[in-house]
């Protein structure tokens, strides 16, 4: 009774907390986008799109993602076959089981006229499905802790998932192995279903279940012939029906053998049935943490899995474009498969900030939707942030289908809007003037005495003759329609200012800033000028000088 | 490293590098030619021979064959003074033909000079005129009323500058101002010619001058109309404002030596030679049998040539072929020696604006008959290595107006008298 209890309130929990992540796709607020809606008005609008797709050809699409990527889970497979592996034998192992064993009395007993755990082949398959759980569970271990980038930044919850799943199979195998060599059980037994008291029965029968099914007695039954037949004899009347030959437990038959010699002490705690305890409590646990943490991916990956199939077109709505991130939030299993992909990921290592990698900042993008960042944390999110190149391998690369460049691109615009838009946005709020002053004023940090490889040596601009040629190949420039307004001077204007030595003056101009390393200039000077390396240098130490003008602190 | 064996090398991507190259090429030898970026993107597109002589008086010559006798009869050290007028003739037709081909015609005034207006206004004698410059030479002989239209941002380019300096001599010569369609601000020539690639440009220009035309009978715009379709673009402006229109050259680096470079750059490796342009000469070296072995690349050194002769066209100080230091001036590729003032002092008059010029400018390498470099008692230095255009001595270009001329004919010269 009171595991039922338990049961059900682990369900309502569960039920509670996967309304409670949902409601969270229609208030997470993210992107320039969610400020035009309510979530009221997000959600009138998720829920009346939604008939026109499950009610149109797209439907089919939906399907198709759902069996190859949910069931089939094809990318995994495309990246690596170990990692399909460990994943399909957790999913499709701890699946299983819920069908065939945790729920057996509601499923297969209606559907099997004869079912009993005990027979064959649930018994075997229970043995083959927990040690698929435990394949699966030792590449995790392994994975989590031997690649670099992964090792870095396992969370609680990386670990929490792993050591759930662990305690409820193995205390299933343990579980199994105790009941298999209890005495008292067995006593049960033919007191439930058999009710005889002819005690040189009893013995033939224990005869036969000492030596057959390993039950361990405390007076060890004898072990002739003539025993074992009418052993044999009476099973085949009273047992059989229900049991069948243990050795389809391969799992838990071996384990069985290793503790006989404790048999009787366990037996006499009735440790078995400690651990059905256990084992009941543990899956029910893991029944309740379901929508707090990572296990929340068995519905949030196929919803966008789902949703990602529609391609972009689908949800480009301004009201739908932030449930849609909200849904990448929470698809997120932080399997690393990005960060491991991440194309700055030496950067990271350089200069510590794991808001770089994509599975660790979609994390800080979530508390920064939820308003849960400190200064500090906004500062280094913003850092991160401009790292990221917008390659787009880790969107290509997402086994959820998360559009994470998306995300990047909405989480910036959020950061850039509430005044962490880092160097390239503070340098536009004031005029080039404006910051030399503030040079000459010693707002910002004063210049390092090394002196940089370039802007450091007159040498680099001796032989500038100010002929135009790297603003005329400047794609930059030429991008404008008037460079003196959007870029301030162009790139052979900068060269004159660091020829006049009022570097100054160059920190702050937006074509230093706007440059794209292209090279162009570099490679057209007559000259031989590293305009492109000048304007590089210029940016890194404008972005070193800049630095206790900037808010960063709590 | 890719290893490439060559009969001739061709060092320098300048007038002179291109000239000898394409002459190589067309004469079936194998060629390899390095170069970075030089002085052809500073060149004005304007092929001059020879303008002035003597320097000193400044005396422009309408008869530049004339101009060239007389030069060699007063200087026989002059490069010309190596070639026949004949080998010059020949070098400069072969020269416009291929340019003619090559999508970027000439046009000359006959066999005489020509006379052109530049930005500062002055008036340039010149050989050798782009086809699409030309209406402006006849319209300044014949003073037409002209409409100059220059565009606002454009730098180093003031119609009302021209007119006013020319106003004596052509006083129909009138001038506007319109905003280059698209742009505001500084507007770089470059783009601009890019600009005017694209037809709808091109319309909404002839638009803006239309109404400006009046009873003038040609408008000269700055020369920045396109890089590759000058012709096209020109052709649909004269017919949108149904009289000639012509380019006049700009300040540099300009549009119309990004045009030569272009048609050399396109052309020549479609003639065989095996082009490596933005690379150059990293290190150099005779071998016992008399042919050089080079190091190509950029930052690093990528192809190793091996040529059996190499013709210098490395140009002077802003091409890299020379360079200036404290001690004096060197060739940068052999070291080879450098017919030069004896000491710096001597370098340069006094006086700037010196008539004469500057000793340094007559500075450079000393050839033979065959123009292989030689040293100060005239002896050969290598058999198998020649030299051609501005690096050579006893020249002044800029003053002589002779720049293209001789960087064409020698690059010729040299190529004609291998043996």
């Amino acid at each position: 009774m009171f595991l039922t209890y338990c049961a059900y309130l682990s369900l309502a929990v569960c039920v509670a907390g996967i309304l409670w992540r949902a409601r969270r796709w229609f208030f997470s607020a993210i992107g320039p986008e969610a400020r035009l809606s309510t979530p009221g008005q997000r959600m009138v609008v998720m829920f009346t799109a939604l008939p026109g797709i499950l009610f149109s050809r797209k439907i089919w699409t939906i399907f198709k993602a759902l069996m190859l990527d949910v069931l089939l889970q094809r990318q995994i497979f495309r990246q690596s076959v170990v990692r399909w592996i460990m994943h399909m034998g957790i999913c499709y192992g701890v699946l299983s089981l819920i069908l065939v064993h945790a729920l057996d009395d509601l499923i297969l007993a209606d559907l099997v006229t004869d079912y009993a755990a005990t027979r064959n082949p649930y018994l075997f398959l229970r043995n083959l499905l927990g040690s698929a759980v435990l394949v699966g569970l030792a590449i995790a271990v392994v994975r989590r802790h031997h690649v670099a980038v992964l090792k870095r930044f396992n969370t609680v919850w990386d670990r929490a998932i792993l050591v759930i799943l662990a305690i409820i199979i193995f205390s299933g195998i343990g579980l199994e192995a105790t009941r298999m060599i209890s005495a008292s059980l067995f006593e049960e037994m033919v007191a439930d279903y058999w009710g005889s008291d002819d005690t040189e029965e009893i013995t033939a029968l224990k005869s036969f279940w000492a030596q057959q099914f390993h039950v361990v007695f405390a007076t060890p039954p004898p072990l002739d012939a003539s025993h074992l037949d009418t052993g044999r004899q009476l099973h085949a009347d009273y047992c059989a029906g229900c049991h069948s030959s243990v050795r389809a437990a391969f799992v838990a038959l071996p384990l069985a053998k290793a503790i006989t010699p404790m048999a009787a002490i366990f037996d006499r705690m009735r440790i078995d049935t400690w651990l059905w305890y256990f084992h009941y409590l543990a899956s029910c646990l893991a029944l309740a943490v379901l929508p707090f943490g990572k296990l929340f991916h068995l519905f949030s990956v196929p919803l966008s899995l789902a949703v990602s199939s529609l391609g972009p077109a689908v949800g480009q709505r301004p009201e739908s474009r932030p449930i849609r991130r909200a849904m990448g939030l929470d698809a997120c299993t932080h399997c690393g498969v990005c960060s491991r992909h991440c194309s700055v990921t030496p950067i990271a290592t350089v200069i510590s900030n794991a808001t770089i990698l994509p599975s660790e900042k979609i994390a800080e993008v979530g508390r920064l939707a939820r308003d849960q960042l400190t200064i500090q944390r906004r500062w280094r999110l913003s850092q991160g942030s401009r790292t990221c190149t917008a390659c787009g391998r880790c969107s290509d690369l997402c086994p959820s289908g998360i559009d994470l460049q998306d995300l990047w691109s909405a989480s910036t615009a959020d950061l850039n809007r509430s005044g962490y838009p880092g160097p390239h946005g503070w340098i536009r709020n004031q005029s080039v003037e404006q910051w030399a002053d503030h040079a000459r004023e010693e707002i910002l940090a004063p210049a390092s005495t090394d002196r940089p490889r370039f802007t450091g040596n007159p040498n680099t601009f001796w032989a500038c003759v100010q002929c135009t040629t790297c603003t005329s190949v400047c794609p930059v420039v030429a991008a404008s329609d008037d460079p003196r307004r959007d870029l301030d001077m162009t790139p052979q204007q900068v060269m004159n200012l660091m020829r006049l030595e009022l570097k100054d003056l160059a920190l702050g101009c937006r074509m230093v800033w706007d440059c794209v390393t292209c090279y162009k200039c570099q490679e057209h000077c007559p000259q031989g000028v590293p305009v492109a390396d000048v304007l590089y240098e210029l940016r890194n130490e404008a972005c070193r000088r800049l630095d206790p003008a900037v808010p960063k602190k709590d | 490293m890719k290893q490439i064996d060559t009969e001739i090398m061709v060092i320098g991507s300048g007038m002179a590098g291109m000239a000898a190259a394409l002459f190589s090429a067309q004469r079936g030898i194998e060629t390899v030619q390095v170069g970075i970026t030089g002085e052809i993107n500073f060149a004005s597109g304007l092929l001059d021979l020879l303008g002035v002589h003597p320097v000193s008086d400044g005396t422009r010559w309408q008869d530049p064959w004339a101009a060239i006798g007389q030069l060699v009869s007063d200087e026989p050290r002059h490069p010309y003074g190596r070639l026949s007028v004949d080998q010059v003739r020949t070098a400069m037709d072969q020269c416009l033909a291929f340019l003619e081909t090559a999508g970027l015609p000439y046009q000359t005034n006959g066999h005489q000079n020509a006379k052109i207006v530049t930005p500062a206004g002055t008036v340039k004698t010149t050989f050798g005129v782009p086809r699409s410059m030309f209406a402006g030479v006849t319209v300044l002989a014949e003073k037409t009323p002209t409409l100059l239209v220059d565009f606002e941002g454009l730098r180093g380019f003031s119609a009302r500058q021209i007119a006013q300096t020319l106003g004596p001599v052509w006083p129909t010569l009138k001038v506007a101002r319109i905003a280059f369609p698209g742009a505001g601000g500084e507007l770089l020539a470059e783009h601009a010619a890019r600009a005017l690639d694209v037809q709808i440009h091109r319309s909404s220009l002839a638009d803006a001058i239309q109404p400006l035309v009046g009873s003038c009978r040609a408008v000269g715009l700055p020369a920045v109309l396109g890089i590759y379709r000058t012709a096209e673009i020109l052709a649909d402006l004269e017919s949108r404002l149904g009289v000639p229109v012509f380019e006049v050259p700009t300040m540099l680096p300009a549009v119309t030596g990004l045009r030569l470079r272009e048609a050399f750059e396109q052309q020549l490796p479609r003639l065989g030679v095996r082009a490596f342009y933005q690379q150059k000469v990293m290190e150099a070296e005779v071998l016992s049998d008399g042919s050089f072995r080079f190091l190509v690349g950029n930052e690093d050194a990528q192809i190793c040539v091996r040529a059996q002769r190499t013709i210098m066209a490395s140009g002077r100080f802003f091409g890299k072929g020379l360079r200036a230091d404290r001690i004096g001036i060197r060739e940068t590729i052999f070291n080879l020696p450098v017919h030069q003032p004896a000491e710096r002092t001597l370098w340069h008059n006094k006086d700037l604006l010196h008539p004469d010029g500057h000793p340094i400018n007559r500075a450079g390498l000393s050839v033979d008959s065959r123009f292989r470099p030689t040293d100060a008692g005239g002896k050969v230095i290598h058999d198998n290595l020649y030299a051609a255009g501005s690096i050579l001595a006893h020249q002044d270009w800029m003053r002589q107006k002779c720049g293209s001329g001789l960087a064409i004919a020698t690059a010729y010269g040299a190529l004609s008298q291998m043996k």
